[in-house]
């Protein structure tokens, strides 16, 4: 966990007047989960949006295994690596399962000099990472505006591990599911992590980032408020910096760390 | 519910259209005195090829989710740039090859040149200066077809080469040249839509245009082809149109873009976006061309044409609603 896989370095974002970012700076190593918290409109969603290249930075830079990182579209963010798990669901309801699971990657073969679509392929391949992570769906051949909400964020979740990349955001990716769908979530990233992909999770849930993530980023009013290692907060500590009672670049809580039994 | 009785429940839900057409069939050849003869066949099928033709277009972009209302008045220019450079009377050119043949190259180029130059138009103003689709094409619905009324000076260019006329006059089965070609194409986009990236690029942007985006495929891109395809696929049906009235009139081809809706909604295809196969629309022209000949055949006044087809787009939107409501059941 030593070299830094994504280097943020005083992103700012401006919607005309209004600074949704204001110099945000903080880095991810390989294989490490970051949380990244903040109450509503702290700009965490917007972060997120930039990194995966939906959105430019007004200004800042960044650099992603070492070199300079400005994609201009989300399919310059995949094609170095980054998968993104969105908050509103990404997937494509009038379409199947293993349509979703191939968006924009679509298996093909040749038949007669034409690339055409190689849906044998891809549908074994969707069951056989299916099947891995535990995820049951009757047919993969079911258009997902049949599935329900949960369903249809495992097909999220498993993408991403399919397709691992070297970084993977995620945004609130367990709003729509159960207890134990989330545990396996979570248990989906730690896996994810431990090989040596880079992960940010956005959530709300306090428990869910002590669950998972090694070190936690709180994001306040467009700039970053604490970044500190898990290990060396607790909960009241994180949710003074979200709010703001804690000042801003507050660090370890004394008396919580090395002792620490976890 | 068993498997299989699901099975086939979902294969007559996908296919209603084609039962519907054959239901039409079966009755008006039933009731109707001679209309169960090859040849009333053959005459629906030929009857289908221009419009069949252009709601391909029309529908590739709709399943896109956006919406074309120019391929009338683009099929309209098309056999116009056609009449006027190759026919021999009126304000034709009459351009001529040695051999003569090359007509049927050339008249085809320039006419879906002028489809796909309109057509990227369209696309440029709906993707890049992002307006609107319904207005800018219906913009281009007008503002073309008053090109073509102007160019030709509101009167018709006749007589094409023979070497072009051949592909409406020569019968194979039956069937004249043109309606093959109209059937070509539904078969090739057909495929193109069902079994390459492209299609499925297509059908998943009408789905969800930002998962399509996020997804990293190239919706602007994806969408400009779409919009240039819907083009230069009305100009071959205003070519075909041409072929087959050996020239261009101003009007010609008024009122298709409504049949050509008609069609693609009672194909199945929603106007939604992300919705709806190729083969349905071929089925939903047929369907349409069955009803006008059975009127022809009953001798009703035409007039009655237009109201039936109204009535039959708000059937084919009730049935899809209702189609709609089994599958949710069955899921």
């Amino acid at each position: 966990m030593s070299e830094p896989l994504l280097v943020l370095d005083n992103i700012t974002k401006n919607y005309g007047a209004v600074e949704a970012l204001r110099g945000v700076s903080f880095s991810i190593a390989k294989g490490e989960v970051i949380a990244l918290l903040g109450d509503n409109g702290a700009g965490k969603s917007t972060l997120v949006k930039i990194i995966s290249g939906g959105l430019e930075a007004s200004s800042g830079k960044m650099s992603f295994e070492g070199r300079d990182f400005r994609p201009k579209s989300p399919s310059e963010a995949k094609a170095a690596g980054i998968e993104t798990v969105y908050q509103d669901l990404s997937l494509c309801t009038n379409v199947d399962v293993v349509a979703n699971f191939f968006m924009g990657r679509e298996l093909t073969k040749k038949v007669m000099g034409i690339n055409v679509l190689d849906e044998k392929r891809m549908e074994e391949q969707v069951a056989k990472a299916m099947a891995t992570a535990g995820t049951r769906i009757p047919s993969l051949r079911a258009k997902v505006e049949h599935l329900s909400g949960g369903q249809r964020q495992a097909i999220e979740l498993n993408r991403f591990v399919h397709w691992g990349g070297k970084l993977v955001l995620l945004d609130e990716p367990f709003a729509a599911l159960g207890v134990e769908q989330t545990k396996r979530g979570l248990q989906m990233i730690r896996q994810v992590a431990a090989q040596g992909i880079g992960v940010v999770i956005i959530t709300h849930i306090m428990q869910q980032a002590f669950q998972v993530a090694d070190r936690m980023v709180v994001i306040r009013q467009g700039v970053v408020a604490g970044d500190v290692p898990t290990k060396q907060t607790n909960a009241d500590a994180v949710i003074g910096m979200i709010t703001g009672e804690t000042l801003t670049g507050a660090g370890p809580v004394a008396g919580v760390g090395d002792s620490d039994p976890a | 519910m068993q498997p299989r009785q699901r099975r086939s429940l979902e294969f007559v839900l996908d296919n209603l259209v084609w039962f519907m057409l054959l239901a039409v069939l079966a009755i008006f050849s039933a009731t109707i005195p001679n209309y169960f003869q090859p040849g009333i066949f053959a005459n629906i099928i030929e009857q289908s090829s221009v419009l069949g033709v252009m709601s391909i277009g029309l529908a590739l972009v709709i399943i896109a989710g956006h919406m074309d209302l120019s391929v009338e008045s683009v099929a309209a220019l098309s056999a116009m740039a056609t009449g006027i450079l190759f026919a021999s009377s009126g304000i034709g050119m009459g351009i001529t090859f040695t051999p003569g043949w090359l007509v049927v190259p050339a008249s085809l180029l320039a006419g879906m040149a002028v489809g796909a130059v309109i057509g990227a138009l369209n696309g440029y103003l709906v993707i890049k200066v992002k307006m609107n689709a319904f207005i800018v094409t219906l913009s281009s619905f007008i503002w073309v077809r008053g090109l073509v009324v102007a160019i030709s000076g509101g009167r018709s260019a006749q007589n094409l080469a023979d070497e072009v006329r051949f592909l409406a006059i020569q019968r194979f089965l039956g069937i004249p040249l043109t309606a093959y070609i109209a059937i070509l194409c539904f078969v090739g986009f057909s495929f193109m839509m069902a079994k390459t990236r492209f299609g499925r690029h297509l059908l998943m942007i009408g789905g969800n245009e930002a998962a399509a985006f996020r997804a990293g495929i190239k919706v602007d891109k994806v969408l400009m082809i779409a919009f240039i395809l819907s083009g230069t696929i009305a100009a071959l049906a205003g070519w075909l149109l041409a072929i087959r009235t050996s020239g261009a009139t101003a009007n010609l081809g008024t009122g298709m873009l409504f049949n050509a809706f008609a069609a693609v909604v009672i194909g199945g295809v929603s106007l939604k976006g992300g919705v709806g196969a190729l083969p349905g629309v071929y089925a939903g022209v047929l369907l349409l061309s069955s009803i006008n000949t059975a009127i022809n055949l009953m001798g009703l006044p035409a007039h009655y044409t237009q109201v039936i087809h109204g009535l039959l787009v708000l059937a084919a939107v009730l049935l899809d609603t209702l189609k709609q409501t089994i599958r949710k059941r069955l899921a």
